[in-house]
């Protein structure tokens, strides 16, 4: 059943936190089973997506008040999407307990995603030396929510949230040292949301007659700046007619992942 | 910012600093003292060629453009913003050209009426 | 005990711990004194409990350093000591941080849609 559902581009196996214990079986059972199959599929490992499952499920049982759904990726990754209340303890956890000991950020970042209540998805990639696994915790803000820093936690997380507030302009509360990092001084606007205009708004060049460079506005016509996007290539083919999100309940014990 | 009157119209909101309009007023005073005081200090050291009086000028323009703004959190966001500008000035990372940019001094105005529009040539 | 044979962990920043059962002892008890103030039924404290009480009855089985090292299979036991500092000031936070109350907020229904 799930290797059907693989090979038509998305499992996922969402574990609500805090749900009835119902049974895992059923849940499975939910998959669709569409007898299609193709010859360059991504080859499936069970095992670490069953490791990947349980731990999601560890993490969802100790942390409900935080985390809001664990999911694992059709590229065997596991994704936690927690609430913003929740970035420091659920990172300091990922970090300091035994069976986590995600010690390492690897990456932090954002997505913009304008027609959401809350555009901004915050995204942290962590990694384990310990277990040699990885995990992706994601959250959610808007242009004037504050994020909690997470420097406290992870220390590589100063450049990078530097670099989130200088794309994107999210702010983040109790950041050491919170300036710009890739923009030039005087830069106005966050260049990586969508609605930045491509082109920019001023554009730079040298006069001759101060003896300075000068920023004057872009000319450039608004037809321009406009793009079609329904391209005849689909960008995103596997997204075509997802197939029902797989759902495992919570509750069922299982041995630790790890 | 594109959704600037969200903050007023849901119940609770995280603040970013200032919990009622009147500490996020406090706020701008506070920073508008900062560049008022720092005007000197400016023109010495970046040796432009504009009196102490012209700049204060553009400090208070630069304020006013922004009076409408009363949702305490774009206020706050603005400060902050403000707040980096001001600390990129004093520890000299800009250089002069990026303070003359306030000036727009090169720029030529936008055709405004049809008659000058149609001087130009083409209409953006 | 250990000092004697091992001058070094071989790991930068980690020094050859002198009486590692004895620091462990103390961590682990404090962890677990610090699990008895979180309520029973939390998964937090079932795990960390379940956890802890395998390491600790290892620790106080075994006498030899090297082979309680191969034991709990958790790398050098100076590593096991940092595991369990981290996880008590963990513990402690968690105290504060009560996570196994409900979810505080339902996110927006469609924030985890994707593709939008």
């Amino acid at each position: 059943m799930l290797v059907v559902a693989a090979a038509r581009g998305l499992v996922r196996a969402a574990l609500r936190a805090g749900a009835g214990p119902a049974a895992a079986a059923q849940a499975r059972l939910a998959g669709t089973s569409t007898a299609e199959t193709r010859p360059t599929v991504r080859p499936k490992n069970e095992v670490e997506q069953k490791q990947l499952c349980a731990f999601g499920e560890y993490m969802a049982e100790i942390l409900p008040k935080y985390i809001q759904q664990a999911q694992v990726t059709c590229f065997n990754e596991l994704e936690l999407l927690i609430h913003p209340d929740g970035i420091i303890p659920v990172l300091t956890f990922l970090r300091d307990h035994t069976n986590a000991q995600f010690k390492s950020l690897a990456d932090l970042t954002a997505v913009d995603v304008p027609s959401r209540q809350y555009r901004f998805e915050i995204v942290y990639n962590l990694l384990s030396l310990r277990f040699n696994s990885r995990i992706r915790v994601k959250t959610y803000t808007d242009e004037l929510t504050p994020v909690d820093s997470a420097v406290s936690v992870h220390k590589a997380a100063n450049w990078y949230e530097r670099e989130v507030w200088d794309m994107y302009g999210v702010f983040f509360a109790n950041h050491p040292d919170l300036r710009r990092i890739l923009t030039d001084y005087g830069f106005e606007g966050h260049p990586f949301r969508k609605d930045f205009p491509l082109s920019g708004y001023v554009e730079v060049r040298y006069d001759d007659e101060v003896k300075r460079v000068v920023a004057e506005p872009v000319e450039l016509s608004q037809e321009f700046r406009k793009f079609d996007l329904n391209s005849p290539w689909e960008a995103f083919p596997a997204y075509r007619a997802a197939p029902e999100p797989l759902k495992i309940e919570a509750g069922a014990k299982k041995e630790d992942a790890k | 910012m594109a959704v600037a009157g969200k903050g007023a119209v849901s119940a609770a909101v995280k603040p970013i600093f200032s919990r009622d309009l009147g500490e996020a007023k406090r706020r701008v005073r506070e920073l508008y003292r900062a560049w008022y005081r720092e005007v000197p200090n400016t023109v010495h050291l970046y040796q432009l060629d504009i009196t102490v009086k012209q700049g204060r000028n553009k400090v208070r323009e630069m304020f006013l453009k922004n009076a409408h703004v009363t949702d305490p959190r774009v206020i706050d966001m603005l400060v902050i913003k403000g707040k980096m500008d001001l600390q990129e000035t004093i520890q000299v990372w800009k250089q002069r050209t990026h303070i003359m940019r306030y000036f727009h001094e090169t720029e030529t105005p936008r055709p405004k009426d049809f008659l000058s529009k149609f001087y130009a040539g083409h209409d953006p | 005990m250990a000092g004697a044979l091992r001058k070094t962990t071989g790991l930068v920043g980690l020094a050859v711990a002198e009486n590692p059962h004895e620091r462990l002892r103390i961590l682990y008890t404090k962890i677990l004194g610090v699990l008895q103030n979180i309520p029973k039924d939390a998964a937090y404290r079932k795990y960390t409990e379940q956890i802890v009480n395998q390491r600790f009855n290892l620790v106080q089985t075994e006498t030899d350093v090297q082979k309680l090292q191969d034991k709990l299979n958790s790398g050098h036991i100076e590593e096991v000591i940092v595991q369990a500092e981290n996880e008590l000031s963990l513990a402690r936070k968690m105290l504060q941080w009560k996570p196994w109350e409900p979810l505080i907020e339902e996110p927006p229904s469609d924030q985890w849609r994707w593709p939008v």
